[in-house]
């Protein structure tokens, strides 16, 4: 009877015939989808091909451009990686303009901060009627998408009705500002070429600056009407495909080659802009190379070795190393402290004002009271930062409601640190301190986590412990699900900034309201959970007042005195962008001696750097 | 073989595979954590700006990925998916896929590793070899030892100090990543050497932490083996060093460090974690450390569903294969 065991021999022979078999059905297995695929080059000049990453995209030609001409920066993506790879459309969900993108897409006007500053771009001018429920735009002539076809009213009108439908679409995916757009809007036209109108559900001053000015990281992108009329989903519609040319925008840059490493951004001299005369040259930046993030040490390290030219923003001990280990390397300030400039995001103590013990505002006024912020500002940023009393940025357009706010802060006294005045409203609240110096109500301490972003690593800790030392039981800490725990109420008190408030305080005002107020457990886009029926009617009457109304600081006033007096936010500290600027290639950057823009590079401005940047040489 | 014991083997492989994707399923899922809000709201923390709306895209994106459905169909969705090899939609890296995502990195990880595995083996094996012979050079015996104490260090401290004594003070090789910032991907000679130069000190840092524990693994069995009889008959009949080193020695102390190199190299699929995180290598440990810090689900189901079917697979064969190569094993105890 054959012997039913394999043998060594036989599964050798096996082995073999089975490893034959293999290496036959690799070599006839046609490519799968998406794999890297290198085709030749497309012509004489191309140096290097781009290889497929996606399905959709065929191979093209990239340029060679030499370093001196190459803009690298670093910013987003995750570990190391972009994870928004081909989503050239910026309302695709998970899309950004914050990689550089911006560069692609330029708005109506763009808006400069530091100069309080309109800057007409895509838009000549504009006009609200009588009592701001219509706004008519006047957009620029000769001004062109990147495929040739000219921008025009058309494309303003059409983008605005594409948020609408969105946003009234109860089966659609939202997309980025469909929400408010369709409750405020009721419908755009165009008029004709080069007029667009729209149609307000409710007095509006605000729009032209709120959404449709690029500031920072708000401002409406207008997307082409011929492309875009076509697309069923927009948010899911990705919109990348460099042979096609795709993604179309009217600015002087196209993505040329697009990995989870890198994403290179080329000039295009075709540029509307040039053509026109609007500006009289190129920006000098040839090519735009972004990086995806790295720690903290490396692109320290990166952008001391000229390996990048610029970076997110360092923390105050890391800016102050790089600066001291590279000649070549300013900041916003120079070489000198503080190393950066003020952001639109001014950081606070926010508290949840729905649940727990910081739903007293005599408690929310101890922790006001018991934090030090000088000693937070010398111990942690050693020296470096900027304190504040209020939470908006101090920027040129909010100087007139700082200086307004004046005689209420000396009745709210938010900079105070004031150990006696903290134990006073703790008493009103009910603590009494416990045998260990901690404050105690019916048996219990008021024991809890600070949550925060890692942006707050370097003050979180010391705030806690100053807290800790005043009888709070709290801890700072940085969950991964952070954002998740604000947004649901789970957590109490953490420190946030604000991305509100620029050129009048409404927007971070308004955060403030309980429009925003959802039950704990349910998630809300503003987590104070605060709710004031007064503080609301009043910032009702703000929202349909414009700014340089003498009513509108009247009501600022009433909404202050209100928000003081409750305090759901304790103001700590502005917050500044410590952003490295590496000038062995570049020079041109905005800074204090010339302020032409706040210098984050993944603001919706980038825009307005690319133009001032000059060659080192 | 008996093919009963090929059909067991078979048989408790898919019953691990099973067990362990299962676990691979709820674990994740333990924590309350949302990865999509998370995802969106580190974005929207990123700019400052959190847009109104923001909640409606969240729910729209989890019914996209069949967030919303009842966790006990959620099981079972992935279970057909993971036996039909369907990975599915990448949370973090979406509209790409994981297969995609995970057919990317893995070149970069197995060409690292199976690399360094094998230098590191081959030297390991050698030094630990050597270190036990008792009539090698002295300096194998005595010095090579203490400098194994690197290898107690983690690789990632290595690592870190390689890149700012060997890349940042010196400049003598790059700061991280695959390659240059500025070059594009092809297939260039002038690119792959540029790869090469970028593995250094990544593979390095692996090399020099786990060349240890193939030496000291060597270095046991060397010692077992020089106390057969069949070394004493050998040196007893005089036969040169080099031949009783390698053909009688070496030889038969080989036989656990391969069934080592088998296991080892069903583990370079899951990468080195932390070392390629910090050297920014692209590689699967890279991937994985992303997914694990944004809870994309799906992406750690898919490389730990592949990490689980590779170490599977890996002892299956050593477990068929072990008899064949040393007959002194049998199948069924006979």
């Amino acid at each position: 009877m054959r012997d039913a065991n394999l043998n060594r021999r036989d599964f050798l022979r096996l082995s073999g015939l089975a490893s034959a078999g293999v290496v036959l059905a690799a070599c006839g297995t046609p490519p799968a989808p998406g794999s890297d695929a290198a085709a030749p080059a497309a012509d004489a000049g191309a140096s290097a091909v781009v290889t497929d990453t996606t399905a959709t995209t065929a191979a093209v030609a990239v340029k060679d451009v030499p370093r001196e001409k190459t803009l690298i920066i670093m910013f987003g993506g995750s570990q190391g990686q972009f994870i928004d790879v081909g989503l050239g459309n910026p309302y695709a969900t998970g899309a950004s303009h914050q990689m550089g993108n911006a560069a692609l897409w330029e708005p109506l006007y763009y808006y400069s901060a530091f100069a309080d500053e309109y800057i007409p771009w895509l838009a000549e001018s504009y006009e609200y009627n009588a009592d701001y429920t219509e706004l008519t735009i006047k957009t620029r002539s000769g001004a062109e998408w990147s495929d040739g076809t000219p921008f025009s009213a058309n494309d303003v009108a059409f983008t605005i009705n594409m948020l609408i439908t969105n946003g009234l679409d109860p089966d659609a995916a939202k997309i980025r500002n469909s929400t408010e757009v369709s409750k405020w809007v009721k419908a755009a036209t165009a008029v004709d070429d080069t007029t667009a109108k729209l149609v307000f559900n409710d007095p509006r001053p605000r729009f032209m600056f709120s959404h449709l000015s690029s500031k920072f990281d708000t401002g409406i992108y207008i997307v082409p009407e011929h492309i875009y009329k076509d697309v069923e989903d927009v948010s899911a519609y990705t919109g990348f495909d460099p042979a096609a040319g795709l993604p179309v925008g009217t600015g002087p840059y196209t993505i040329a080659a697009w990995t989870p490493q890198q994403k290179f951004i080329d000039r295009r001299d075709e540029w509307w802009a040039l053509k026109t005369g609007f500006v009289a040259e190129l920006p000098a930046v040839e090519r735009i190379l972004v990086l995806p993030t790295a720690d903290e040490t490396t692109m320290a390290q990166m952008v001391i070795n000229n390996e990048v030219d610029s970076s997110l923003s360092l923390l105050a001990t890391t800016i102050k190393q790089v600066v001291e280990q590279n000649d070549k390397i300013i900041t916003h300030t120079g070489r000198d402290l503080p190393f950066g400039y003020i952001d639109w995001w001014p950081t606070s103590f926010w508290f949840n004002c729905a649940e727990g013990a910081f739903a007293d505002k005599n408690v929310r006024w101890a922790v006001s009271y018991t934090i030090d912020r000088q000693q937070m500002l010398d111990v942690a940023l050693e020296g470096s930062g900027i304190l504040t009393t209020l939470p908006f940025p101090q920027y040129a357009g909010l100087e007139p409601f700082f200086e307004a706010a004046k005689p209420l802060l000396e009745k709210y006294n938010t900079a105070e640190h004031n150990l006696e005045k903290a134990a006073e409203r703790m008493a009103l609240a009910g603590y009494e301190k416990d045998g260990e110096g901690f404050w105690v109500k019916d048996g219990a301490r008021i024991e809890d986590i600070i949550g925060g972003w890692g942006v707050f690593a370097d003050i979180g800790p010391v705030l806690g412990e100053q807290l800790r030392q005043g009888g709070f039981a709290l801890d700072f800490q940085m969950p991964a699900d952070h954002g998740t725990q604000i947004s649901e109420g789970k957590e109490h008190i953490w420190l946030n900034g604000h991305g509100g408030s620029i050129n009048d305080p409404f927007d971070t005002l308004d955060m403030f309201t309980s429009k925003y107020y959802q039950p704990i457990g349910t998630p809300t886009t503003y987590n104070s959970r605060f709710q004031n029926a007064e503080y609301d009617a009043v910032l009702e009457e703000m929202a349909k007042v414009p700014s340089d109304d003498p009513a509108y600081m009247d009501l600022y006033l009433q909404a202050l005195e209100i928000f003081l007096d409750e305090l759901p936010d304790c103001p700590v500290q502005q917050f500044l962008h410590r952003i490295p600027y590496n000038q062995t290639y570049w020079t041109g950057w905005p800074t204090q001696d010339d302020p032409y823009v706040n210098g984050a590079f993944w603001h919706l401005t980038f825009p307005l750097i690319l133009q001032h940047l000059k060659p080192a040489a | 073989m008996p093919l009963s014991y090929i059909v067991r083997r078979l048989l408790l492989v898919f019953l691990i595979i099973w067990s362990a994707a299962t676990l691979n399923f709820f674990i994740p899922k333990i924590t309350p954590r949302n990865p999509l809000r998370e995802k969106l709201m580190e974005q929207a923390s990123r700019s400052g700006y959190i847009p109104p709306g923001f909640e409606e895209m969240v729910q729209s994106y989890e019914k996209k990925f069949g967030l919303d459905q009842p966790l006990w169909k959620q099981y079972l969705t992935y279970m057909w998916d993971m036996a039909h090899f369907n990975l599915g939609y990448s949370i973090s890296g979406f509209p790409k896929t994981v297969g995609e995502l995970i057919g990317q990195a893995i070149w970069w990880t197995v060409g690292l590793l199976s690399l360094t595995t094998i230098i590191t083996f081959f030297i390991g094996t050698l030094l630990g070899a050597l270190m036990a012979w008792s009539r090698s050079n002295f300096i194998f015996r005595q010095v090579v030892p203490s400098l194994l104490v690197i290898s107690a260090m983690p690789a990632f401290i290595v690592g870190l100090l390689l890149i700012y004594f060997v890349a940042f003070k010196w400049k003598a090789l790059p700061l991280g990543g695959a390659f240059g910032a500025t070059t594009l991907q092809n297939w260039s000679v002038s690119f792959v050497l540029e790869v090469i130069k970028h593995a250094i000190l990544p593979a390095l840092a692996v090399m020099l932490t786990s060349v240890g524990g193939w030496a000291i693994g060597m270095r046991g069995m060397m010692v077992t083996v020089q106390g057969e009889d069949y070394m004493t008959f050998g040196e007893a009949k005089g036969l040169k060093n080099w031949r009783l080193f390698y053909k009688y020695a070496v030889r038969n102390a080989l036989l656990p460090q391969v069934t080592g190199l088998a296991i080892a190299f069903s583990y370079i699929v899951s990468g080195s974690v932390l070392v390629e995180v910090i050297f920014r290598y692209p590689g699967l440990g890279s991937l994985l450390a992303k997914a694990i810090r944004e809870l994309d689900y799906f992406m750690i189901y898919g490389i730990v569903f592949i990490l689980i079917v590779a170490i599977g697979i890996a002892m299956f064969i050593i477990d068929l294969i072990y008899p064949l190569l040393d007959p002194r094993i049998t199948y069924e105890g006979k």
